[in-house]
Parts: structure tokens; C-alpha cells; sequence
């Protein structure tokens, strides 16, 4: 019972790191209209973004956020002007195929420069953990989960209050009326991409404290936004907690009960069922 | 026009089938990768190319290519042949078994259903027993790379035809039309899902076949190289760049890449593998439509033709 108290606990943990993994990637879809196969190489980057900072400048990984964060946007804001804004109105099978190369770019500049040996990045918090009788609390993946939590609520929040909010949510809804209202689509498209860009750089950092990273990692993770957005549907970033707490319980009672080799497997097999059966997601629109 | 044409093609046919002859091992040995990765995009272009539906996890049906020969060959002493009809067999299974729910998904949810396909598979076949689980398979070798090349030739003149026929027949009309209006498709009397379910599996077959002459050249395989992602990234880039939904596109596409890989990795290692990536951004913000459309096109429009394709998709 205590066993599997732990395994559901670290579940919602990990759960939490998986929403704002998965928040970039459901921004960017649902408003551009970018299925971006690079969102896990961009989650890679700000990994080591958050790795270099911590172990060269010795800025810690929670503090040092904002500035992977700042670092990522700008990368994102320069991938969106300069390149996928040439072929926004494409097939969506081609934008498919650019964030593909990129991803392929990202991943083989990344074994360049950074050598495929594994990094964590562990602060000096990392070993420590509150105990709730048998059930042990990690404080760096609790930390994780707050910030991830704060993240998501925030974006939420964001996307809803503000003038740039109402303006992204606005050229989602209708592109030629956002015109028409004075919005630079050039500039929004490569705002938006750039914001998901930047939380993906956050969650890398997170992902980097409490697991391992390389530059392989980042096709798994592109596959597991995938299905989170997927889960949760594309309409509003609460929707991305539930499809991220859902994904991460879901693994680890896979590797309780079945194997950890198989965690994928189960993450796959959800995807599949709930493509087939609600196309929105579990908590869409109704197909 | 058209004798002239098809005798063109019989004589590069007969030069590529006399390299082994003239060639050095080395060129045998690229050959023998390159034929094989043209089957593989030339096998993609049936779904990706003819039918629409880009699938991001061919190289599964590649791995149980691989496998089938070397379960038949090492496990049970079988002969190649049986090895590869096996390994057809299970590549027909999957398609149908995947094919019918995951091909009720429309475009790019259907490509993006396939991305982990390959992820899952090398999990499950690591822990089956019969498979060697990751520790992987052995083959008894053969020594002969000119019989592999010309193995691999065979097969690739297999495929092209298959190809061909479909642009010449009710099938392939019938995923031409399912690419470009699937709902219209059926209103007219199409089986769509029994059309997309065959093309899966004729496209599975073929990378199927490929991966077990392929593990029976190298004699070894395990689940990470039977089942490696980066040869979705090829045979996707090879066929885009070629020409998708064409019937030489991805072969020229396929032979051309891998000759520039070639060399890259020989002048400068480290930048063949970012070469792949630099080539389908590239390709798909100029030449969309391959270098079949460029070729048909250029002479018409000169330069303007990539200043038009970015024109018609920038925001």
C-alpha cells in the first residue's frame, strides 16, 4: 500500500514536470497550427542551457529559470521570423517536415557541442526530502512540480488577461479579423513560438534536476508532449495539467506493475486509444 | 519519345547491375546502402507519396524485416528465402493489425501516431526471448556482396514497378485520390480504409524485405539498429527530396543523397549527419514538391520557381 502511495505521489511529480513540457507544443499547435517535431530538441537545449549556467556560473537551476527561459525565447522568436514563417501556409505535412530538420539540426549541433555523455544538473537541495510517514517527498521534484504548476496557471492566466493574451488567442480564433484589428501576424506568430520555445527551455531546465539529459533525449519527449496535448486537448492549458498528471501516473504504474521498459509502450497505446476515440481529447469538444 | 525513354532507363539499369563487375568493394558495399535506402523511400512514397498519409514509423516494418530473417535463420536454421517470406508476413500483419485503427486518423495526426512506433517496438522485441531480447541475433554470414548488391537491385526494380503500376491502375488512382479528397474518394465508391490498409502493408512488405537483406549482409542485428528512428529521417528526407507521389523521385532522390552523404562523411565526419537536416528544410521551403517538379518546372519559370514556392506559403 505505502509502495504504491510512492509510485502514485512520484507519478503526479513527474506529472507536473510533463504539463510544462507538453504547454509549449499545445500553445504553438493550437495556435499556429504547428505540429513542432523540434519542441523535445528545444526542451534539450534549455536542459543544457540550465547546465552550463549552473555548473560554470553557479547559478542555481530554480533561480536561473528566467534566464534559460529569456535564451530560448530568443531563439524561438528567430527559428519562427527567419524560417517557419516562410511556410506557415504550407501543408501542415510540410511544417512537419521543417520542425523535423530542425530537430535533426538541433540534435546533431547539440552531440557537437555538448558530447553525448549524460548531465544532471544537481543543486545542493537535490538529496533532500520530507517524509509523510512512509511516503518520501524529493524537494528538488517537489520544486519542479510547483514551478511546473505555477508555470501552466500563469500561461493560463496570461492567455487570458493580457493584451498580448487576447491577441495570440485572437489570431488563433481568425487570422484575417486579427489583421484587420492592427495585429502584426509576423510578429505574433514568432511571439507565440517564441513563448513556447521558452517554456519548453524552462521545462528543460526543470527535466535536467530531476532526470538525466543528453542530446538524444528529445524525440521521446516531442512523442510524450504529443500525447499530453493529446490527452488534454488543445483549448486551454488546464487541460494540459490533467493530460500531464494522467501521462505521469500512468508510466509509473506501468513500471510498478509491468516493467519500466514498457512505459513507453503504455504512453503510446493511450495516445492511440484516445486519438480513435475522442479526436479533441479527453476533455475537448465532443468530435 | 517514350522507346527512347525506356531504353534510357535499361541501359542505367544495366550499367547499375554491372557495378559489381567493375566497381572497387567499397563502392559495392555504399551500393548495396544505397539501393536499400531507395527501397526504403521508394516503399514510403506508396503511403507518404500516393496515399497522403506520411507515416514517421516505416523503419518498424524494416526492424521485423530484420527480425524475421534472423529468428528464421538463427533460432530456427531456416533458409534466407523462408527468413525473408517470414519477415514479409509479419510486416503484413502489423500494417493490418496498426493500419486499421491508427489509419482512421487523419494526415498529421496519423503521422504523428506512427513517431513512436519504432520506440515501442524495440521496447517490446528487447524482452521476447525468441528475439534475443536487447542483446540481439546473429546471422551465419555469406560472404558475397556482389549476390547482396544484386539482391538489393532486384528488389529495388521490384518496388519502382509496383510504383508504376500504381500510377496505371483503379488501386493507385484510388490513393491518389484519397490524398487529395479523402471524403470525396469515398463518396465516389472507394474503400478507403481497405485502400489505406494495402498500401500500408505494400509499403511494409517492401521496407520489410530490405531490412532482412540488409541483416543478412551485416549477419547481426539488435533491437536499437533494427529499429532505428534515424532511418525514418532518411527515407522520409530521400523521398520529399526526389519527389513524393512520383515513380523515380524518391530512387533519384535516395541514390543522389546518399552519394553527397557519402562524400561529406569522407571529407568532413561530422557533418554528414546534419547534412539530412539542412537538405528536407531546404527542400520543402524551395522545392516543396521534389526535384521531379523542379526539373518539369525550372525551365519554364528559371529562378523565379523558388522565389514563387516561398511566395505561395509565407505568411
Amino acid at each position: 500500500m505505502d509502495l504504491l502511495a510512492q509510485v502514485l505521489i512520484n507519478g503526479m511529480l513527474l506529472g507536473g514536470l510533463y504539463a510544462v513540457m507538453a504547454l509549449g507544443l499545445a500553445l504553438v499547435w493550437g495556435v499556429l497550427n504547428i505540429v513542432n517535431l523540434a519542441h523535445g530538441a528545444f526542451i534539450m537545449l534549455g536542459g543544457y542551457v540550465s547546465w552550463y549556467l549552473y555548473t560554470y556560473a553557479g547559478i542555481d537551476p530554480f533561480l536561473g529559470l528566467p534566464l534559460t527561459a529569456v535564451v530560448m525565447f530568443a531563439v524561438g522568436y528567430g527559428v519562427q521570423r527567419g524560417l517557419l514563417n516562410l511556410i506557415v501556409r504550407a501543408p501542415m505535412f510540410n511544417t512537419l517536415l521543417v520542425t523535423f530538420g530542425i530537430d535533426v539540426v538541433i540534435t546533431y549541433l547539440a552531440q557537437l557541442a555538448f558530447s553525448a555523455d549524460f548531465r544532471t544538473i544537481n543543486p545542493s537541495s537535490a538529496g533532500n526530502s520530507i517524509a509523510f510517514g512512509a511516503v518520501v517527498l524529493p524537494v528538488s521534484r517537489l520544486f519542479a512540480f510547483g514551478i511546473a504548476i505555477v508555470l501552466t496557471v500563469g500561461m493560463w492566466l496570461f492567455l487570458l488577461r493580457t493584451r498580448l493574451g487576447r491577441a495570440i488567442r485572437a489570431t488563433a480564433q481568425n487570422l484575417v479579423a486579427a489583421r484587420l484589428y492592427g495585429v502584426d501576424p509576423r510578429h505574433l506568430y514568432a511571439m507565440t513560438f517564441g513563448i513556447g520555445v521558452a517554456l519548453a527551455g524552462a521545462a528543460g531546465g526543470l527535466y535536467g534536476t530531476v532526470s538525466q539529459i543528453n542530446p538524444y533525449i528529445g524525440a521521446a519527449l516531442t512523442a510524450k508532449c504529443f500525447a499530453i496535448s493529446i490527452i488534454g486537448g488543445l483549448d486551454n492549458p488546464l487541460g494540459v495539467i490533467v493530460g500531464g498528471l494522467f501521462l505521469g501516473v500512468l508510466e509509473s504504474l506501468t513500471a510498478l506493475y509491468i516493467g519500466s521498459t514498457f512505459s513507453d509502450v503504455a504512453s503510446f497505446g493511450v495516445l492511440v486509444l484516445v486519438l480513435i476515440v475522442r479526436p479533441n481529447g479527453l476533455l475537448g469538444k465532443a468530435a | 519519345m517514350k522507346t527512347a525513354r525506356t531504353m534510357l532507363l535499361l541501359a542505367a539499369l544495366a550499367v547499375l547491375a554491372a557495378v559489381p563487375w567493375f566497381g572497387s568493394d567499397v563502392l559495392i558495399q555504399f551500393g548495396i546502402n544505397a539501393l536499400l535506402l531507395a527501397v526504403l523511400a521508394q516503399g514510403w512514397n506508396v503511403i507518404g507519396g500516393y496515399a497522403g498519409y506520411a507515416s514517421f514509423g516505416n523503419s518498424v516494418f524494416y526492424g521485423l524485416g530484420s527480425y524475421g530473417v534472423a529468428i528464421a535463420m538463427a533460432q530456427w536454421q531456416l533458409p534466407f528465402w523462408v527468413g525473408l517470406l517470414f519477415g514479409a508476413a509479419l510486416a503484413v500483419v502489423f500494417a493490418v493489425l496498426i493500419g486499421m485503427p491508427v489509419l482512421r486518423l487523419r494526415g498529421h495526426y496519423f503521422a504523428i501516431a506512427t513517431l513512436a512506433l519504432a520506440q515501442v517496438m524495440a521496447a517490446i522485441v528487447s524482452n521476447v526471448k525468441l528475439a534475443g531480447r536487447n542483446v540481439g541475433l546473429v546471422l551465419p554470414p555469406l560472404n558475397n556482396d556482389p549476390l547482396f548488391y544484386e539482391f538489393s537491385l532486384l528488389l529495388l526494380v521490384l518496388a519502382t514497378l509496383t510504383v508504376y503500376w500504381l500510377t496505371r491502375s483503379r488501386f493507385g488512382f484510388g490513393l491518389i485520390a484519397i490524398r487529395e479528397n479523402e471524403e470525396g474518394a469515398a463518396v465516389m465508391g472507394v474503400n478507403t480504409t481497405l485502400y489505406k490498409t494495402v498500401a500500408f502493408a505494400i509499403s511494409g512488405v517492401f521496407s520489410a524485405l530490405a531490412g532482412g537483406i540488409h541483416a543478412y549482409w551485416v549477419t547481426f542485428i539488435d533491437p536499437e539498429s533494427a529499429f532505428d528512428i534515424g532511418l525514418n529521417v532518411k527515407m522520409i528526407i530521400m523521398a520529399v527530396f526526389g519527389g513524393p507521389g512520383t515513380v523515380f523521385g524518391p530512387v533519384v532522390g535516395a541514390l543522389s543523397l546518399s552519394a553527397v552523404s557519402e562524400l561529406l562523411s569522407s571529407e568532413i565526419t561530422s557533418f554528414a549527419g546534419l547534412f539530412f537536416g539542412v537538405v528536407v528544410v531546404v527542400a520543402v521551403v524551395l522545392m516543396p514538391r521534389g526535384l521531379a517538379d523542379v526539373l518539369r518546372r525550372f525551365r519554364g519559370t528559371g529562378w523565379r520557381y523558388f522565389g514563387e514556392n516561398i511566395r505561395s506559403h509565407q505568411l
